[in-house]
């Protein structure tokens, strides 16, 4: 009994300490943010004497964030919802209709998927250099659907393959076509594939980077990555505003991850799982 | 019918993915500055190029830490995490959600947050050991040869090692209670019950969390380049840092195409070897 408890009180002790781990470095950059410039340099104070709320006014005015922030919104909305709806019709044939090819279909989905991004930038800028797609936000988007398919397909068959079997051909029997049975009736049915979906590629969308330091250098078409990258070596680095800018940068995500921190984590294990 | 509803994925797949992983391998041949029109054949030249350069292929060796580390270390602290939060009753939601939140952030969110908390002078790494009189053990963390890889893969594993925990956590959920029930009958021990209930079962787990680790891990750009972008000297540079510098600073973007190929064909195969195993095993 004894030590049942002190086992359990250092089990505790041990996951206080992991999570003060996790989470200290995000304190520790916001405490730094509401600091003046010769109090961080000084080092010497553990929190600021007045905390120095005009360092976000400045982050957001000198790194262009009221530019990038955007971007990125719209980055995100119209790459999840391209990958929604591309996956979400594959992942339907995939599942639910016999055809010729099908397993080579599957195969090549998972090959896609093994191929590294290093393996494969450079050759991918060629690509947009040569159809005119770089510094373009078509281009950005239409390279991170495609990033996010194969994965995102896979998902959706499974979440499609376990729905009852008959719903087609009771739809068929109403005189529904394929489309909108997949639309009406389908579709809704899988709605924890699509927000699972939508969720990790959400957070992907919105965190890449590699291939945005590649395609933009037009400061006015950068998602907030790329664009806070430009702010670090542009300027003579100001630590307190980098901090305060890496602050807002973060926020939505954060905001975002307390809310739905249920769906993504299913989505993680549904994603590598399958 | 099924072919038009597969029709925008495979058009979209075949143009970004699979096109760019043909011409990776034609453009590993040829001489490209990254805007010419033009890109002339030059035979085997930049694989004899990428043969002579150092820097590549000590990159490859310092990729092998952070593939180590994270193999190793990374699985070993996920599957740790996730067993110790598995069997307590009380903030086992609090603790997930606080151990996966550095793996929400971006790359160059993580690197403006460690070199700011590896600071020379200001950072709280150094006061920290300053206040408790260990002032010894202070380094420019990220500049000093000596410390600067060690430093960017422990910041690697503090980023990536939540991913891992999930998978985990998830696994051990669905480890059937009735095995447990049965190991106490049989009056197993906690290891006992480690070893022979839970290790066989999470095996599938494992086996997919350690290849998607080393896999990115091997994969490892943004938070060095955010870092130290492979300094001081290069003794942080990892493989895709080197390829992208050859490509958009050197301008060679044909050597860098052939860094690709060898670099990415190491990792299709080591993914296709770590899977056949795996398969075997079961």
């Amino acid at each position: 009994m004894m030590k049942g408890l002190a086992g359990r009180g250092g089990l505790y002790g041990l996951l206080v300490l992991a999570a003060v781990g996790a989470l200290f470095p995000m304190v520790w950059l916001l405490i730094g943010s509401l600091q003046t410039s010769s109090e961080l340099y000084r080092g010497k104070d553990l929190l600021p004497a007045k905390p120095q709320w005009s360092n976000y006014v400045t982050a957001w005015t000198d790194g262009d964030l009221g530019t990038y922030l955007p971007n990125s919104m719209i980055y995100t909305v119209s790459a999840v919802a391209g990958i929604l709806v591309v996956a979400s019709l594959a992942g339907y044939a995939l599942a639910r209709i016999e055809f010729r090819g099908k397993a080579a279909v599957t195969f090549a989905l998972l090959a896609v998927m093994i191929i590294p991004a290093p393996a494969s930038f450079i050759a991918q800028y060629k690509l947009m250099v040569m159809l005119g797609l770089t510094n373009s936000r078509v281009g950005y988007v239409l390279i991170l659907i495609s990033a996010g398919i194969p994965i995102s397909a896979l998902i959706m068959r499974g979440f499609f393959a376990n729905l009852p079997k008959d719903l087609e051909e009771a739809a068929a029997i109403d005189g529904s076509s394929a489309l909108n049975t997949f639309a009406r009736v389908i579709l809704p049915l899988a709605r924890p594939g699509l927000i699972a979906v939508a969720v990790i590629q959400g957070l992907a969308v919105w965190n890449e980077y590699l291939l945005a330091l590649v395609l933009f250098d037009d400061d006015k078409l950068m998602p907030v990555q790329r664009g806070l990258m430009n702010f670090v070596s542009a300027e003579t680095p100001v630590q307190n505003i980098l901090l305060a800018a890496t602050a807002i940068s973060v926020l939505p995500v954060v905001v975002f991850y307390v809310f739905a921190q249920r769906q993504v984590v299913q989505g993680i294990s549904s994603g590598a799982v399958k | 019918m099924a072919y038009a509803f597969l029709l925008p994925a495979v058009l979209l797949l075949a143009v970004f993915t699979l096109v760019p992983f043909v011409q990776a391998i034609v453009l590993s041949f040829q001489q490209w500055d990254g805007v010419s029109t033009t890109s002339p054949f030059v035979g085997l030249s930049n694989y004899t190029f990428v043969l002579h350069d150092s820097v590549f292929w000590s990159s490859m060796r310092n990729v092998l830490i952070f593939g180590v580390a994270g193999f190793v270390l990374g699985n070993a602290l996920s599957l740790g995490m996730a067993i110790a939060v598995n069997r307590v009753r009380r903030g086992k939601a609090f603790f997930r959600t606080a151990f996966y939140l550095p793996g929400v952030f971006s790359v160059v969110v993580i690197g403006m947050m460690f070199s700011w908390l590896l600071a020379p002078n200001a950072g709280i790494v150094n006061r920290l050991l300053g206040g408790v009189g260990l002032s010894g053990l202070q380094h420019n963390w990220l500049e000093d040869p000596g410390t600067a890889l060690p430093a960017v893969a422990a910041v690697f594993l503090w980023y990536h090692w939540g991913f891992g925990f999930i998978l985990y956590l998830a696994g051990l959920q669905d480890v059937p209670v009735e095995l447990y029930e049965a190991a106490d009958l049989d009056g197993a021990g906690g290891w006992a019950k480690f070893r022979y209930v839970t290790w066989p079962d999470l095996l599938p787990v494992t086996a997919i969390v350690s290849l998607l680790t080393l896999l990115g891990a091997l994969q490892v750009f943004g938070t060095v380049q955010v870092l130290t972008n492979g300094g001081p000297g290069d003794h942080t540079m990892v493989p895709t840092l080197r390829i992208y510098q050859e490509a958009f600073t050197n301008q060679r973007f044909g050597s860098a195409a052939a860094m690709s190929v060898i670099f990415g064909g190491a990792l299709v195969l080591l993914a296709m070897l770590h899977l056949w195993l795996s398969r075997r095993r079961r």
